[in-house]
């Protein structure tokens, strides 16, 4: 009942103050997401073609999904990136955190240059790697040329251009999860560690004993906003957009991106709006199972 | 009507309910909405013409912006309403949002800019203006036969072109010099072609450079080497696909082996494989399929880079041909004023005057160096020795005849050629299947489509 009691303001005012507060997110929420969203799930109804045509169509679109191969493939393409992209931030970003936590002369400097990237443009870290990774003549095809890689295409193969965007997808994010990863590591209390020393325990002992388990509520929100963020093409949208264009032969077409095809490409806004509708019904399962798994991230 | 519930405390109850107020939310939300609805219809200045554009102001050629400009000065010294100019970046006006979007958003430009690839698509949509009642008869039969083709419908003209824009190849006179190669070993043929590619090969340049971003320019440089071999998406009579065929497959082999044995890259640089500045003249290969823009663009941005251009090699047997594209303008039949954007059309380019047939002389032979699609605009340019350029000459007198006009395939079939072709030439998938596959995927399409001839 203590939360209930935590929800009722004791006066009209600060219930004033309350709803006030909560108006602000909540005004952009329905206007910008829960309108949109809804709307969305309207027009996937509708064969909408982008110049005034609406046609209502029922499920005709999402019977159209169930035998569009490429959409599979961008499914696909989706699941590779999130399965290659979560865990690889996940485990880069806590060790730099790790390896950042102590004060140590320049570790300022080491914690900036790290989170530098974030702050980027993603449109101009695409330009950048874009410019760096050219076949032949980029930075990095002359750098690895010792090493017979000159000729490695690293953005035009089909095999290696999701994992490279992953890579830059890593290197993008990694500094701000670090960040969250030192905010949880500060809150940890050092007497645990001085009592697990005390006992005896090594560096990889204190880690999964005391480390591990105290960060689980952090290591549950980088979890699932990396995979919200992955799943849903914040992060690859613009780096897909500006690096590959979905390419080489749809390698790199993630479903938020063929949708974004489907509708300002080729004027195919009801189909895409059905496509949409099945990616936030995806993350809603998906994300809801990962709460029941972690239960919410809470410390047992 | 039951009673307000109290708090658990038993205190007054909260002015606005959680219910209320989520209530009130929606409805400031739809509301929100509404009006933006509203506000998007009303246009945004009713006197002026919105042209969209990607030549400027403030493209990134200096003389066409020029051109664009001084074109919409001259309409808007005496008549109304004026034009405004809407610079749109190439890549995004080729492969980009901004143009659709406009349109989904009912606020589409007045006039803009269309290539002969997405015509279907807005002309079944129904927003291309009929112009035929501007252009006197006289003006259509200027027009040289076939470039009104693929802009017209049951007799009615919905764009006017503003060029005809042949490939070819073009090729790096330094390059071939270094690798002990003279113009006598221009390929001629598609197996000449590898070869001399490979020869033209090193550790920081690739022998050819092709186009691998998909979109509809791929496409467009695509279809010739269809074509040669005498192969063709449709069957004559457009009810049936013909896509699988062998003179498709060896034309899909031909650009899988170029990448296959890395003698051309899978991303060009630059904008793209159109671009002849940041890849042929940049040295990052040294022979480009590229059309007849680039002697232009190469004399503006790369003035001492020493090229030379030959007609596209054929396959064993095949004939000599290429592909022509070029832009026409069109005026939006759901826009502000139909009307005056048409009359502006017709102005332009669809004029019999003097200083008409010298604006479009004045664009295809010296600011951008195109081949003219009005017998008017080639006497004149005649006239004027404009043709002298020994590689616009080549075009004029030998490539350009040999040109079909850059096809108007609804999306669905541009879209099945452009993921056979993506798939054979840059993830190594089988030609023949991926030919079949695709023949399946086109006639399944015809069986429903029921638009505009797509021939």
């Amino acid at each position: 009942m203590s939360g209930l009691t935590m929800l009722v303001p004791r006066r009209p005012s600060q219930a004033r103050a309350g709803y006030g507060f909560f108006a602000l997110d909540g005004i952009g929420l329905v206007v910008f997401v829960a309108g949109p969203a809804l709307l969305a799930i309207a027009i996937g109804l509708f064969d909408v073609d982008g110049f005034g045509k609406v046609e209502f169509v029922g499920l005709d679109n999402y019977r159209l999904m169930a035998r569009d191969q490429l959409l599979w493939k961008s499914f696909g393409i989706t699941a590779t990136y999130v399965a290659l992209f979560v865990p690889l931030a996940f485990v880069v970003s806590l060790c730099l955190a790790l390896l950042t936590r102590r004060d140590y002369p320049g570790v300022g400097l080491v914690r900036t240059a790290l989170f530098l990237p974030n702050v980027i443009s993603l449109v101009v870290v695409g330009v950048l790697w874009k410019f760096l990774l050219t076949d032949k003549t980029g930075a990095v095809s002359s750098i690895l040329a010792p090493f017979g890689l000159g000729d490695v295409s690293w953005l035009s193969d089909t095999a290696l251009a999701l994992p490279t965007l992953v890579l830059i997808s890593v290197w993008f994010l990694m500094g701000y999860q670090m960040l969250i990863f030192l905010a949880g590591l500060q809150d940890i209390p050092q007497d645990l560690y001085d009592a697990a020393t005390v006992d005896g325990a090594n560096y990889w002992q204190r880690f999964w004993s005391v480390t591990w388990p105290a960060l689980r509520p952090t290591s549950f929100f980088v979890l699932v906003t990396s995979l919200v963020n992955a799943a849903t093409g914040v992060l690859a949208f613009d780096l897909i957009y500006v690096t590959t264009q979905g390419g080489p032969a749809n390698a790199t077409s993630t479903v938020i991106y063929y949708a974004y095809q489907q509708a300002f490409l080729y004027g195919r806004f009801g189909y895409a709006a059905a496509i949409s509708a099945m990616i936030v019904a995806a993350l809603i399962v998906v994300t809801g199972a990962l709460f029941a798994a972690t239960r919410g991230g809470a410390i047992r | 009507m039951s009673e307000p519930p109290r708090n658990p405390r038993g205190a007054a109850p909260p002015l606005l309910t959680r219910r209320a107020a989520l209530g009130g939310l929606t409805a400031l939300g739809l509301g929100s909405l509404g009006t933006g609805a509203l506000t998007s219809c009303a246009p945004s200045n009713a006197d002026e013409l919105a042209f969209w554009n990607f030549i400027g102001p403030g493209g990134t050629s200096q003389e066409q912006s020029d051109w664009i400009q001084r074109l919409a000065a001259a309409w808007n010294a005496d008549h109304r309403p004026k034009v405004r100019l809407r610079y749109v970046p190439n890549a995004d006006y080729l492969n980009g949002p901004t143009l659709q979007t406009a349109f989904s958003a009912n606020h589409g430009p007045d006039v803009f800019m269309l290539s002969p690839g997405d015509f279907l698509r807005y002309h079944n949509a129904g927003v291309l203006a009929d112009l035929t009642p501007y252009l006197n008869a006289t003006v259509r039969a200027d027009y040289l036969p076939g470039a009104l083709d693929s802009r017209t419908f049951e007799g009615r003209v919905y764009g006017l072109p503003m060029e005809s824009e042949p490939l070819a190849l073009f090729y790096s006179t330094e390059a071939f010099e270094r690798a002990g190669l003279s113009a006598a070993d221009v390929p001629r043929t598609w197996d000449q072609l590898l070869d001399v590619a490979d020869k033209l090969t090193t550790a920081r340049r690739f022998g050819l450079v092709v186009e691998t971003n998909p979109g509809y320019y791929q496409n467009f440089t695509w279809y010739p080497f269809m074509w040669m071999g005498g192969g063709s998406p449709l069957a004559a009579d457009q009810r049936r696909s013909t896509f699988d065929s062998k003179a498709t497959v060896a034309a899909l082999r031909l650009w899988q082996e170029a990448i296959n044995r890395g003698l051309a890259p899978g991303r060009p640089q630059g904008s793209g494989g159109n671009d002849s500045i940041s890849n042929l003249a940049a040295g990052y290969c040294a022979m480009q399929q590229v059309g007849i823009w680039a002697i232009g663009e190469i004399a503006e941005l790369a003035p001492d880079f020493r090229y030379g251009v030959a007609p596209l090699p054929v396959p064993e047997g095949g004939e000599e041909l290429t592909c022509a594209g070029g832009w026409a303008l069109c005026a939006n039949a759901k826009g502000r004023d139909p009307d005056a954007a048409a009359r502006f059309v017709a102005w332009a380019l669809g004029g019999s005057d003097a200083a008409c047939i010298e604006r479009s002389r004045q664009w295809n032979t010296k600011v951008k160096m195109t081949i003219p699609v009005r017998d008017s605009v080639r006497r004149a340019a005649q006239r004027q020795g404009d043709f002298e350029n020994p590689a616009y000459r080549l075009f004029v007198d030998r490539i350009a005849p040999k040109a079909v006009g850059e096809p108007r395939y609804p999306v669905e079939i541009y879209r099945t050629i452009s993921d056979t072709l993506q798939a054979c030439q840059l993830d190594n998938a089988d030609p023949a299947a991926s030919a079949a596959q695709a023949t399946e995927a086109i006639d399944t399409f015809l069986s429903t489509y029921d638009g505009a001839p797509i021939q």
